[in-house]
């Protein structure tokens, strides 16, 4: 028996530390957090055997692990390089991840899946083998390289090799060798479909990533992975994959050789109108998205995801962030987030920053210079706040606090060229909008402070020294219907001719408030949303005419709804209701 | 001049260790690492960084 002492920890060396937390990472660095990620896995198979080995008498499943351990023991002796790879990938994590899971809820996990990984292993290699895997939806799946098609079987299905010729069934009989992923090159193989693999390449650098969509273990997603892709479907992911290399590769090089070592497995997902993209800490290498709808737009998630991916990392080998039940704002999510989310969205969108710095001098359309400056400076922006956020809020590890030190200090270094006017201007109100529908959405104030403020307004009491009330973050306290103007706002520079386009047309259905504001006209807006407001306090309205007030440079209390928004609106949500008619400027004045 | 020193992980080293010297590994070797991870995803659970833009 082995014992302790006879392990060490893995270690990171500093510099990797510090190249991290620059917001960046070379491929040697992705390297050594790609083998902490191999030994994490190795740790969590070593819970699941114990796990199985406790299982008496023994179930198929079982057995089938116990099968499947010898099988891959039996590989790791032949190639331990290709076994390495094998346990290394994200299905592999995902599948761990999910046992632990299971076992720590006291419930089965899913122990058949090694087998089908040993035997993914045997074939790979030209091992000869029996042994059972699991059918699931009439698929033996063969994890990294693709699934046997064998319907009508049972639960369990053998499968058999020589080492040249894999058997299973009374149907299945195919060479070895032509189990592989595919990629686009081959015709097709009685029974099989390989994972489709996306095999890309520009300027001598390749990146080869495997498109999933039938392990069921990688659908861990918010939205399901795509279940069929057709061969047009297929085509058009390695199309869109190819294209955003060629960006990454020509303009992005420091993301584009770390994504290529550290991205095994791009997931697919449904489509809705919106690009989702996502990725999760128990499948390191793994990215989950929507088809993006350009191939700046793949390229971008690529970065956005592997910063993600890489922190994950990261946090699994040196925890940055203590427990704690603390929320806030950030700014690229509706709902208030944790202390470690937001520092894995600081840190994705520090990557965005990064790579919208650089489309912002290579765009050539007015439209995307456009674009690529307001996303530039909507994003750099936000850094700032989200890590003094987490600087001041005491909830890092001495580590965190030296790795948010250093990031947030990279991410203030001021970029030689100025962003111009018109995308400085649509930048900060997209971002004071999202501030401003956040506040309200999420602040809850002491009722008993604003109606004493209230009161002291009413009575004509100077602001002075009255104490505002004490507020704290808490989960959509408030419905805020202003979807449709937001999107508006946010297709200034999305969609510069669509907008151009509806600002002229009938906006009626935005109501007269919101048509002035699109239209440019804030003067109107202004007037139109204090005509709303005097019959009811919508929050919506609130945030409409801080937005009016806020393209009015000669008004003194355009701060006022910066800072007090909610505050405001509960103010007039009680004076109302006592019957007082508010003018909502007069009260916003009030904290001049 | 100070010397940089690596940072010790809380992930064990078992790139080396073949699948079956990982199998004779008593409970209590990697207890501490397991117990470790568990505890973290009890208190922080599994982040899910999902993302959705609007387009």
């Amino acid at each position: 028996m082995i014992t302790t002492h006879a392990l060490s920890d893995h270690a990171l060396s500093d510099d990797a530390f510090m190249e991290l937390a620059s917001g960046a990472g070379d491929r040697a660095v992705v390297g050594q957090l790609r083998e902490a990620q191999l030994s994490k896995h190795l740790m969590l198979l070593h819970v699941v055997a114990k796990a199985a080995d406790g299982v008496d008498p023994p179930s198929p499943a079982t057995a089938a692990f116990r099968a499947g351990y010898q099988l891959l023991t039996e590989a790791q002796t032949v190639d331990p390089a290709a076994v390495a790879r094998l346990l290394g990938l994200p299905h592999i994590g995902s599948w761990a991840h999910d046992c632990l899971a299971r076992l720590d809820k006291g419930s089965a996990p899913d122990f058949g899946y090694l087998a089908a990984v040993a035997a993914a292993a045997a074939v790979q290699l030209g091992i000869r083998f029996e042994i059972d895997i699991p059918v699931r939806n009439g698929r033996a799946q063969l994890p990294g390289l693709g699934c046997l098609e064998v319907a009508d079987q049972g639960e369990w299905i053998t499968l058999s090799s020589d080492g040249e010729r894999l058997r299973a069934g009374r149907d299945v009989d195919v060479e070895c060798a032509r189990l592989v992923p595919d990629d686009g090159s081959g015709g097709t193989v009685p029974y099989w479909r390989g994972t489709p693999l996306a095999r890309v390449e520009a300027d001598g650098q390749t990146w080869e990533v495997l498109l999933e969509t039938t392990d069921k273990h990688l659908d861990r997603y918010t939205l399901p992975m795509l279940a069929a892709m057709t061969a047009a479907d297929i085509a058009t992911w390695r199309h869109r994959i190819q294209s955003a290399w060629e960006l990454l590769v020509r303009h992005h090089e420091w993301a584009a050789g770390p994504i290529a070592d550290g991205v095994t497995v791009i997931v697919p997902l449904v489509q809705r109108s919106d690009l989702d993209s996502a990725a999760s800490p128990a499948a390191f290498g793994a990215i989950a998205t929507s088809m993006p709808p350009s191939p700046v737009s793949m390229a971008e998630t690529l970065i956005h995801e592997f910063q993600h991916i890489k922190l994950g990392g990261l946090m699994d080998m040196l925890p940055l962030v203590e427990p704690s039940g603390e929320k806030a704002y950030a700014p690229w999510r509706e709902d208030p987030r944790p202390m470690g989310g937001l520092l894995q969205g600081a840190y994705a969108f520090a990557g965005i920053v990064r790579f919208w710095n650089v489309q912002r001098h290579i765009e050539t359309e007015p439209d995307d210079v456009l674009r690529a400056n307001v996303l530039y400076e909507r994003w750099r922006s936000t850094i700032e706040p989200a890590t003094g956020t987490l600087l001041e809020k005491a909830s890092l590890t001495p580590n965190g606090v030296r790795f948010v030190t250093a990031f947030r200090e990279r991410e203030q270094r001021p970029d030689s060229t100025a962003v111009p006017a018109e995308a400085m201007q649509v930048a900060q109100e997209v971002a004071l909008d999202d501030w401003l529908t956040w506040q309200l959405r999420h602040t809850k104030l002491d009722a008993t402070g604003v109606a004493n403020l209230a009161i002291a307004f009413q009575d004509g009491k100077p602001l002075g020294d009255q104490v505002l009330p004490e507020a704290w973050v808490e989960d959509d306290i408030r419905k805020i219907d202003s979807v449709a103007r937001s999107r508006l706002i946010n297709m200034r520079y999305r969609e510069p001719q669509r907008y151009q386009r509806l600002s002229a047309a009938d906006l009626s259905e935005l109501g007269a408030a919101d048509a002035h504001l699109i239209r440019g006209n804030a003067s109107a807006a202004v007037a139109a949303y204090r005509e709303g407001l005097a019959a009811e306090p919508d929050p919506a309205a609130w945030i409409g005419l801080a937005l009016a007030i806020n393209r009015l440079p000669a008004m003194p209390s355009r701060p006022v709804f910066t800072i007090h928004l909610p505050l405001l609106f509960e103010m007039h949500v009680r004076l109302v209701a006592k019957g007082i008619s508010v003018n909502p400027l007069d009260l916003a004045a009030w904290f001049e | 001049m100070s010397q940089k020193q690596d940072l010790s992980s809380a992930i064990p080293d078992l790139r080396d260790l073949s699948l079956e010297r990982l199998a004779e590994l008593g409970d209590s070797a990697l207890a501490h690492s397991i117990d470790l991870y568990r505890r973290r995803l009890k208190e922080t659970g599994v982040p899910l960084n999902s993302f959705s833009a609007r387009i």
